[in-house]
């Protein structure tokens, strides 16, 4: 909900401002960090057992030719209940991975990556999502009513507290958006999503929705904590404009138990999740 | 509920202040043979009551300047006396009195311009270094100087033009407000007509609210902010509405290519009162709607004022504004925003010596977003009524006090959902309403000690009172924010409970002494010598964490968890004429400190936040600087160079949150920095038929947050941000030009109108209101992009009246 407010004074923001160009800009350099993205994964209808960890470095922020994959570490997520422990194997890319973890729902894991001889760790609860009851596309929502938008339609679970997470990305694009919810204001009501590409005028650089195009989607239940991380990044995601939240390091859940003020960028989710996609008629 | 809380009622306090009062009064001594002259000074043309026109007995020391409602007031010993009223601008007029009784006597003095053959550019008295008022850190704008100035979009702009004189500066293009003193944009008290005006700008500061055809005079005290103010920390920016022409109808109007205005004024009731109407409205909406485009911006507003004469010592007066800004994209979202005012005054004389006026006083402002496509609407507001009661009693030529006092009760409804259909999947909600009474009682001398110095030296006792009507969250530990330890970020606290407070109950009280006082040293005929102490409370607070404010930011009131911001500010200044009042120097230096100045916890989410305390920490913020102000006020070519030297800082500990705080402890840049800012200001009239203007500036870029590193995570590179504000904009720079030709100017001809051509930003600085960074979603390389406002910006505008 609030999003949608952000998201209009964006706008109104944008509608009115005429100029933007990109310019060179130096900027501060700071540490170099691991980065862990280890999201358990698990698609409804799955077994959820293939799982991966993709371990890499911060870079200076204008750099494009460094390999930043991490080797040699290693990798493991436990089960806190049963004690179950999943270890995930080094691929020499970057990715280590599983073929055996065992997904239950609700059930609390703890990551540990162990690199350079400094131990990182992280706990999080494996999170349920409701499912898709519709998908659709509609012209008269969104931000413009002349511009297609897609509906995902589902039913928020009444009795809990929910955080949502989207993946959208359009065949053909290079890059997801991502958008993230949550019940406050509309806690067990039968929800309408939608997404919707807004057309840039200048540069044509951004086209609308259209026939024929294919958008897959993902959409995962999160946890709180999670939702908090996302909707710091998603704010900061493609750049920070001048009614935006002043911009701010994001912590997320992989700390370093050795030397914590070397912690990790990333972070350790498990989530189901509805994977989809949707052509436009 | 111990802390500094003050169960005195304000009546009490009133009394003890009433006790000093006559301590004070008792203190000066009285000569038994002194007689007084009394009475207002104003524009033989118009009829409007002139504000800071000085009167002085020819020959001695003795004088006054007149108040905000033309009032004088002079006491002195038996005897003949030559009276001189002057008011840079306007030609003097003398009175030959003999000061054996009390006596009254109402002047009217011309404007130059209208009896002279000969022209004189000159600036009013105020504009000049003024030497032996202690007053100090204040900028007066004259509207005719404002007039002069290069304008953007062909609007005239008092805020921006405040922003040309030392210490005043903008937040960047696009952004509404200014900042006084490295202070943030909600500790300004901005008053038009005495009613607070909440949001000060239209279309996002393209245009400020107020239309310079209704306002009579501006004033803004940066520093040395007089007793009888009190509720913002930074600056106090008064504002005053022209009453209306009372001696004949008159139109004043402009046709520009954004807006056009018109102000129509006249006497009424015989000649006993006079009323202003004027009106702005933007039609750029209109043209883009007809050009077929869905996106449309616009404002309007509305300035009334008239007045009523009973007698000669009781006059009242009405005034009003409103104001609105429309935003609609497409059919699906709209969006409107603005401040309304209202104002009855009450003047009373009760006798040659002591004035009063009496205000009962209502602002508002509100916004609203209607969200069509998600079917509901949310609005906020922010409403108060104030009642206050000023005194200015002329006790001798040596003596002069101010007291009053005033309450305001404020009510918060900072928002709501309000679904707009049955099919709607938005849950109706309310964000608790808070309620508040902000009270204060004041005293103020200003006390003439010997021939070359002057005191000025009050005391103000303002309280806060935060009403019940609400529950009030309770925290494990008392803690609304909790520092994580383990993931090293700030959290919300864990609620624990809610205390129910009924609409009678009293959630929290504050109370403060706040000192004022400066000292004036004449050391020659030229120059003075100033120093000035100020200590302001403020209780109420604006909820901003974005690099700019909007107009959908909201006001909370100080409570449990929110402390009153108090500031102490210290200033030295020095004051010079030279070459017979023809230019003027004015330099300062400052020193301020905040105590409670709140920051925002790293991903504080503000809107539709009902419990804010979960979102903030308490610190403290201190800024100083250098002033420099060099002004030719004669000739045909007038201007000034303006230049500050400052710097402004916050820091903000974790307190009882636990772990360093933000920027782990250390001072950082508040927004509000700038380390050099340069203004200069000119105007050059050619002849009577063209003169122009031309403005320039330079500024220290915004201090700002830049990524100093990026990574890869979910198929995107995601920037990681370094400490705040610890980078900054480009330095932000413009030159502005304006021509104004006045053609067929006749005399005798009643018909007046002039055009005027006016460049903004002349040489197409492309400054960045701000620069983002991101991936170009091609290469997906990261890439810097900046945002910039205004490029070249010609406009035409049409002026008259008659």
């Amino acid at each position: 909900m609030y999003n949608y407010i952000k998201s209009i004074v964006l706008l109104l923001f944008v509608s009115i401002t005429s100029c933007s160009d990109v310019i060179d800009v130096e900027v501060q350099e700071g540490q170099s960090r691991l980065v862990i993205q280890a999201s358990l994964d698990w698609e409804k209808g799955t077994t959820g057992n293939e799982q991966i960890v993709k371990l890499s470095t911060s870079t200076e922020f204008f750099d494009t030719t460094s390999n930043t994959a991490v080797t040699g570490a290693s990798v493991s997520v436990t089960n806190d209940v049963s004690g179950a422990e999943f270890i995930f194997i080094d691929q020499n890319n970057g990715e280590y991975t599983t073929s055996e973890f065992v997904p239950v729902l609700n059930e609390s894991y703890t990551l540990t990556v162990i690199h350079n001889g400094e131990t990182y760790s992280a706990n999080e609860t494996m999170m349920t999502v409701t499912e898709i009851t519709d998908l659709y596309q509609g012209l008269e929502d969104g931000f413009d009513d002349e511009e297609l938008e897609l509906h995902v339609e589902f039913t928020d679970p009444e009795d809990e507290d929910n955080f949502y997470l989207f993946k959208f990305q359009k065949q053909g694009d290079l890059l997801p958006e991502f958008e993230v919810g949550d019940d406050e204001f509309v806690n067990g009501n039968e929800l309408d999503w939608w997404y919707e590409i807004e057309e840039d005028e200048d540069t044509d650089k951004i086209e609308a929705l259209a026939p024929g195009d294919v958008v897959t989607i993902e959409m995962y239940g999160i946890s709180e904590a999670y939702y908090g991380y996302m909707d710091i990044l998603i704010d900061q995601i493609g750049g920070v404009g001048i009614f935006s939240a002043t911009p701010v390091a994001v912590k997320g859940n992989c700390i370093n138990l050795t030397n914590p003020d070397n912690y990790a960028h990333g972070y350790f989710r498990l989530t189901e999740v509805n994977k989809t996609s949707y052509t436009f008629e | 509920m111990t802390k500094n809380v003050i169960n005195s009622t304000s009546q009490q306090w009133f009394t003890a202040m009433l006790s000093l009062l006559f301590l004070l009064v008792s203190a000066v001594s009285i000569a038994q043979e002194n007689y007084t002259v009394s009475g207002k000074v104003s524009d033989a043309a118009n009829g409007e009551t002139l504000f800071g026109a000085s009167v002085f007995l020819e020959g001695t020391s003795i004088g006054v300047v007149t108040n905000e409602y033309g009032f004088y007031s002079i006491t002195a010993p038996e005897g003949n006396y030559r009276l001189l009223i002057s008011y840079m601008g306007y030609s003097e007029k003398y009175q030959e009195i003999t000061l054996d009784k009390d006596q009254k006597f109402d002047f009217e003095i011309s404007e130059f311009s209208t009896e002279l053959e000969e022209v004189v550019v000159s600036a009013d008295e105020p504009e000049r270094a003024i030497l032996r008022k202690p007053e100090m850190s204040v900028a007066k704008m004259n509207i005719a100087t404002v007039k002069q100035m290069p304008v953007v979009l062909g609007e005239v702009d008092i805020l921006k033009s405040l922003q040309m004189l030392p210490g005043v500066t903008n937040n960047g293009e696009g952004t509404g407000g200014f900042h006084v003193r490295g202070g943030a944009g909600d500790q300004n008290l901005v008053l038009l007509d005495e009613a607070i005006i909440y949001n000060t700008s239209h279309m996002f500061g393209f245009f400020s609210v107020f239309n310079a055809d209704a306002i009579k005079d501006v004033k803004l005290y940066k520093g040395g902010i007089p007793a009888r103010y009190g509720g913002r920390v930074s600056s106090v920016l008064d504002v005053r509405q022209k009453d209306g022409n009372s001696k004949q109808f008159a139109a004043t109007g402009g046709i520009g290519i954004i807006s056009s205005r018109l102000a129509l004024e006249g006497p009424l009731f015989k000649e006993k009162g006079s009323f202003l109407i004027a009106g702005r409205r933007s039609y750029a909406d209109l043209l883009l709607k007809a050009a077929g485009e869905d996106n449309s911006v616009s404002f309007y507003d509305l300035n009334l004022k008239t007045n009523y004469k009973i007698n000669a010592n009781n006059r009242l007066y009405l005034s009003g504004y409103f104001g609105r800004d429309a935003f609609e994209l497409g059919e699906n979202f709209t969006s409107s925003y603005g401040n309304s005012t209202g104002n009855l005054r009450w003047n009373h004389i009760f006798n040659n010596r002591l004035f009063s006026n009496l205000s009962v006083v209502y602002s508002k402002y509100d916004y609203d977003l209607g969200i069509t496509t998600a079917e509901f609407d949310w609005v906020s507001s922010i409403t108060n009524y104030n009642l206050k009661y000023d005194f200015k009693y002329y006790f001798s030529d040596k003596f002069k006090l101010d007291f009053g006092a005033s309450g305001i009760y404020y009510d918060f409804d900072p928002g709501e959902i309000r679904p707009t259909s049955e099919t709607s999947s938005v849950n109706s909600f309310i964000l608790d309403s808070k309620k508040a009474l902000e009270s204060g009682v004041y005293i103020n001398a200003e006390h003439k000690l010997t021939d070359n110095l002057t005191a000025q030296y009050g005391l103000r006792y303002s309280g806060f009172t935060r009403f019940g009507g609400q529950a009030m969250v309770e925290y494990a530990n008392n803690q609304p924010v909790v520092y994580n330890s383990v993931l090293g970020i700030y959290e919300r606290g864990t609620e624990v409970g809610e205390t129910n407070y009924d609409k009678g109950d009293v959630i929290e009280k504050f109370g403060n002494f706040e000192p004022r006082a400066s000292l004036a040293y004449v050391l020659n005929d030229d120059s003075s010598l100033k120093v000035g102490f100020s200590r302001v409370a403020q209780y109420i607070h604006l909820l901003s964490n974005t690099s700019s404010a909007t107009p959908l930011d909201v006001w909370a009131p100080s409570g449990q968890y929110v402390k009153p911001q108090l500031s102490n500010q210290y200033a030295l200044g020095y004051f010079r004429n030279f070459k017979d009042k023809a230019y003027s120097m004015e330099a300062e230096v400052y020193f301020k400190n905040t105590d409670n100045r709140i920051d925002y916890i790293d991903g504080s989410d503000l809107i539709g936040q009902n419990t804010i305390e979960t979102e903030i920490l308490n610190g403290e913020s201190r800024a100083y600087g250098l002033e420099l102000l060099l002004r030719k006020n004669e000739g045909d070519f007038t201007g000034w160079i303006a230049y500050t030297l400052s710097k402004s800082e916050q820091r903000t500990p974790g307190g009882n949150a636990g772990g360093l705080g933000i920027n782990d402890g250390d001072w950082y840049n508040t927004p509000y920095d700038r380390t050099h800012d340069i203004s200069i200001s000119g105007a050059y009239k050619l002849n009577d038929k063209l003169s122009f203007g031309a403005n320039l500036v330079f500024q220290t870029g915004r201090p700002v947050t830049y990524p100093n590193g990026q990574y890869e995570y979910e198929g995107i590179s995601v920037a990681s941000y370094a400490d705040r504000n610890s980078d900054r904009l480009p330095s932000y720079h413009r030159l502005d030009l304006s021509v104004n030709y006045k053609p067929n100017r006749k005399p005798e001809r009643r018909f007046k109108g002039e055009w005027v051509l006016g460049i903004y930003n002349a040489y197409n600085r492309k400054n960045a209101a701000s620069i983002s960074f991101g991936q170009n979603l091609e290469t997906g390389a990261n890439e810097a992009t900046r945002t910039a406002i205004f490029g070249i910006v010609p406009s035409l505008t049409y002026n008259f009246k008659f």
